[in-house]
């Protein structure tokens, strides 16, 4: 089976490098892509320098559009599975078997790797854990599904999905709108106990001031998305 | 009784005819495009049509019930506004999914020019 891992990249240059020497060394099997979002850092050089493949934005689209254009890669060139994982370092390569043996086994469409199933590793801040709670809750709600990590960007995906994910898929802040469209084509959703780490460099794309804007946005995109008839 | 000064209305048809060449000249200057023209034209002829026959207006105004015309004629263009307006975001939006999936392919294209200089 191939397997291809996105990595979503914005001005990453401190720890990019470490995420794909990770995943070399866990998951040689894989083949890795970096999406660099139009990073004004040194992200492209050190990409380039290490010979990592990677996909280059000429504007920058956010994660959402990010993801996407690696799904859409990932869909043309034949991948049967798809990984997406942070390239902030806030996601282990050595946890990545975790998400990835449901779906090679076939016993789910999507995996959702998830801090709060064990609890151990990072746990994020209260106020955060409590939005996500709520989030959570409203998934819940519209699809029947209690997916307790909704924000969760440490993903695997089957082939299915990745062609749906290459059409359909939320520009900004996506992952709780990924579950809802998965369950809007019937997806089979796993959630999997994983440990992540406090991001080594770099920000949460999250600042306080916008997680108001965050939690109203995403709600009503939940609400539509359950409203919304399918595409196709 | 409501009685509009004439001069008021020769001066009020004068800036909408200005407006008309406005937006007639952005058309020929293809700086505004014809389908996007279409509800400026609208709101034009509206304006033109209260100018001309301003007892029109009057009367249905009074006759759903408002009391001072003129309100009812606020009402009736901060709708219009509120109309083009929405219709502006629509486009937009479509715009910018458009420049999603463009941005898109253009970086997986540029993948493939590099993997083919490099052979």
């Amino acid at each position: 089976m191939k397997i291809l891992i996105i990595i979503p990249a914005y001005n990453e240059q401190d720890s990019i490098f470490n995420v794909i020497q990770d995943i070399e060394k866990f998951c040689p099997y894989a083949d890795k892509i970096v999406i660099n979002d139009a990073s004004t850092d040194r992200t492209k050089e050190i990409l380039e320098t290490y010979k990592i493949d990677y996909l280059d934005l000429p504007v920058n689209l956010g994660i959402g559009g990010g993801v996407q254009t690696g799904y859409i890669y990932a869909y043309e060139n034949g991948y049967d599975i798809a990984i997406q994982m942070d390239g902030d370092g806030q996601h282990c390569a050595s946890e990545l078997y975790k998400i990835l043996v449901p779906i090679q086994e076939d016993m789910a469409d999507i995996v959702i790797g998830s801090r709060f199933i064990e609890n151990k590793g990072f746990q994020s801040t209260f106020m955060r854990r409590i939005g996500i709670g709520i989030l959570s809750k409203m998934v819940y709600i519209c699809t029947g599904k209690k997916i307790k990590d909704v924000t969760s960007g440490f993903r695997a995906v089957n082939r299915k999905f990745i062609k749906i994910f290459s059409k359909e898929y939320a520009q900004d802040y996506p992952e709780p709108e990924a579950i809802i469209v998965a369950s809007k084509y019937n997806g089979r959703i796993k959630e999997i106990p994983v440990v992540m780490c406090e991001r080594n460099n770099g920000k949460s794309s999250i600042s306080p001031i916008r997680s108001c804007y965050y939690m109203i946005k995403v709600s009503l995109a939940i609400i539509l998305q359950k409203l919304a008839k399918m595409e196709r | 009784m409501y009685q509009i000064n004439n001069y008021l209305r020769g001066f009020i048809l004068f800036i909408i005819i200005c407006y008309f060449i406005y937006i007639i000249s952005l058309l020929k200057r293809k700086k505004l495009e014809l389908k996007y023209s279409l509800l400026w034209i609208f709101s034009g002829l509206v304006m033109l049509v209260l100018v001309i026959f301003p007892d029109i207006f009057i009367y249905s105004a009074k006759f759903i019930g408002i009391e001072v015309a003129s309100n009812g004629l606020f009402a009736v263009f901060i709708f219009l506004l509120i109309i083009i307006l929405i219709s502006l975001t629509v486009i937009i939006s479509s715009d910018s999914a458009k420049i999603k999936i463009l941005v898109q392919k253009i970086a997986i294209m540029e993948k493939r020019i590099r993997e083919l200089e490099d052979k």
